[in-house]
């Protein structure tokens, strides 16, 4: 993939899932050995043109997520290279138990694509929404699960998730329009975190869409005499234990996620945090472990306190206690 | 540039195609203006023209025609 | 070691049956499935005697046959007669359900000894059947693939996610052979879920259908020598639940039992009349 200022930005503007499609046919012409399989989302996965272009490799199996999960084992045990997609709530939990026993305990590699996680499909109301998928596959053990901060991560995460021997999912959150996080090119690593911004106070772990978010608040903060860390912790699962170390000299910890504050980021790092002699105080921001009623991304994000400005109160009430 | 040259090299960047194919350019007629190719075109002429779309508009841009039409008239480029 | 004949089926459905007395009796407290393990032999056999092409001295080799036992349950059949094939040792055989075993009560894949997948909950073996026989035609190899459920295991929604698919897909590589010993857990199928007139049913799934005696080696290896052109195919085997010994035959509870001594030698006692 050429990664330059215009590709960025046509990125951003284009959203996570369409440069999903896009990377997917990068990867078609340099894998032989690729096959996309998908449950009647071709074009919301952006993959219109990938299965115009390698219809060889493009296996549409209708909206039978079980069977989807089993062709892709039955495909990957010999040896194709495998991603699955289809929406987040679909590909997870629809298909979980498939998941467990032929990623999880068999241990056969599949790259699974989550798309439009998290609420941006919030006026379909949380039938399509997904809060949940990080904490479900995060208790299947050996699948590594990535959500990455902008179109630019995403197109490295699905690089270097195919190309690895492990099973994956990539949770794609956001909606057109993706503000931009990475400017330039830079190194992505599988369960390495990126510091986007260093501080003295306190240390925001952000991942997915909520990165953004978080490197804004923090400007806020800033402006209010809080130096805060940003982390981007784009590797939920295995969690990077020694970012979490360097951020116990912070005063407080705070996570922020498109998900469930049950089960997501926040508890991945509280599980481990909690087994540390000394660490700071850790606030959970993300949905509080509730559905709402349905409405557009913007406004289930306010509705939620997920935005930068409720983070900052959310933060200051905190410090305050 | 004139706008004109401006909204056509977009065209010829963004689908690889010749002067010659533009005026009866339409969404899904060729290869390369599927959904994809066509966020890409928007996104390339939200940038060159310093605009944001809106929905209505960016569903309305079907053909390099009703695209300059649409320029013209909800957001004040002469082309 | 036993050198399988592939015009005495009968006498390998024996020794399988011999291998299936033992390992229940290894399996002690642990408890066996027993009945439905039994149900499958002959067609087992048959397919591992007469059908499938593999070579048992490189079991992994690309181009071969490849069987999925989506009744996971019924591992003591495929776990016999892996062993008489010599892929798996006696002395591992003796480590089924045992602590730390590579022979749990259900299969879990392990190339060595010659499981390609693990199963056991249920639903799940068609659709790796599907990815796998699509596999082997975009490889262009001509090999088949055959999947072992159960016809309890039918009540499940994912079998018919695969049932729909694999035609669509023009697989007449695969076969699914149905081990309808009209018995589930804990009642008939009648009793808890019918899956009545199964054959009307894979047949409205655009399959070629075919119904035979599932303890008749002929009838299963006439029906399963051939692909079909276009469609895959499935095969349902009327069979007898625990079928082998009297106690067992048609008694549901021996679904998942205990084998004591005392029934061992019961058991081996006729096996040996035969």
């Amino acid at each position: 993939m050429i990664i330059n200022d215009r590709n960025i930005k046509v990125w951003s503007t284009i959203g996570a899932r369409a440069t999903f499609g896009i990377a997917a046919l990068e990867l078609g012409k340099e894998i032989d050995n690729l096959m996309v399989l998908t449950c009647d989302v071709s074009t919301s996965a952006g993959l219109d043109r990938f299965r115009k272009t390698y219809p060889e490799k493009y296996l549409d199996l209708g909206i039978a997520e079980q069977n989807m999960i089993g062709v892709a084992t039955g495909l990957a045990s010999e040896n194709f290279n495998v991603i699955t997609t289809t929406f987040a709530p679909f590909q997870t939990m629809r298909c979980c138990e498939q998941i467990k026993v032929n990623l999880g305990y068999m241990g056969q590699k599949i790259c699974m694509v989550g798309i439009a996680s998290g609420l941006a499909l919030g006026t379909l109301g949380f039938t399509h929404c997904c809060i949940e998928d990080v904490g479900i596959l995060r208790s299947i053990p050996g699948i590594t699960i990535i959500s990455p901060a902008d179109s630019l991560e995403t197109v490295k995460a699905l690089e270097k998730a195919v190309k690895s021997e492990s099973p994956s999912y990539i949770r794609l959150t956001g909606s057109s329009n993706n503000p931009i996080v990475y400017k330039e090119d830079y190194d992505f690593e599988i369960g390495k975190s990126i510091t986007l911004k260093q501080g003295k106070d306190i240390t925001i772990f952000g991942t997915g869409s909520m990165v953004y978010q978080s490197l804004e608040a923090a400007k806020i903060l800033e402006g209010k005499k809080i130096s805060t860390t940003v982390v981007n912790m784009h590797t939920i699962k295995p969690i990077d234990k020694i970012a979490i170390d360097k951020a116990c000299s912070s005063k407080l910890i705070v996570t922020v996620e498109e998900h469930n504050v049950i089960g997501g980021l926040g508890s991945a790092i509280a599980e481990y945090k909690s087994s540390l002699k000394n660490s700071p105080e850790q606030l959970f921001i993300g949905i509080q472990d509730t559905y709402s009623k349905s409405g557009s991304y913007k406004f289930l994000r306010e509705k939620h306190r997920l935005t930068a400005e409720k983070i900052v109160e959310d933060i200051f009430k905190k410090l305050k206690t | 540039m004139t706008n004109l040259d401006k909204y056509k090299k977009i065209f010829i960047d963004n689908f690889n195609i010749d002067n010659s194919k533009l005026e009866d350019l339409e969404y899904n007629k060729i290869t390369e203006w599927d959904s994809i190719g066509h966020m890409t075109l928007i996104a390339a002429i939200e940038e060159q023209f310093k605009i944001t779309m809106e929905t209505d508009d960016l569903i309305d841009l079907s053909s390099y025609k009703k695209g300059k039409q649409i320029l013209c008239e909800k957001y004040k480029i002469e082309i | 070691m036993y050198k399988i004949d592939p015009n005495n089926i009968t006498e390998l459905s024996n020794k399988i049956r011999k291998n299936i007395l033992d390992l229940s009796f290894y399996a002690g407290a642990s408890s066996s499935h027993f009945g439905g393990a039994l149900s499958s032999v002959e067609i087992i056999a048959t397919l591992f005697g007469k059908i499938m092409d593999f070579n048992k001295n490189n079991f992994q080799k690309k181009n071969r046959d490849r069987f999925i036992l989506s009744k996971g349950h019924g591992c003591m059949v495929y776990y016999s007669i892996l062993n008489i094939l010599g892929i798996i040792s006696d002395e591992q055989l003796k480590s089924f359900e045992k602590d730390d075993s590579d022979l749990p009560g259900h299969p879990v894949k392990n190339l060595n000894l010659g499981i390609d997948f693990t199963t056991g909950s249920l639903g799940m073996g068609l659709s790796l059947g599907v990815g796998v026989a699509l596999a082997i035609k975009k490889n262009n190899n001509n090999n088949r693939v055959f999947v072992l459920v159960g016809d309890g295991e039918c009540n499940e929604g994912s079998i018919w996610e695969a049932a729909l698919c694999a035609p669509n897909l023009g697989l007449n590589n695969l076969t699914v052979i149905i081990d309808n010993n009209n018995f589930q857990q804990t009642g008939s199928n009648d009793e808890i879920m019918s899956t009545k007139d199964l054959k009307k049913k894979w047949l409205s799934f655009n399959w070629k259908t075919s119904t035979v005696d599932g303890h008749n080696i002929e009838e299963i290896f006439n029906i399963l020598k051939n692909k079909d052109e276009k469609l895959p195919q499935a095969v349902i085997c009327n069979t007898v639940k625990g079928k082998g010994f009297s106690f067992s035959e048609n008694n549901n509870d021996w679904h998942h039992s205990v084998l004591t001594k005392s029934f061992y030698e019961k058991a081996l006692n006729e096996l040996n009349k035969k």
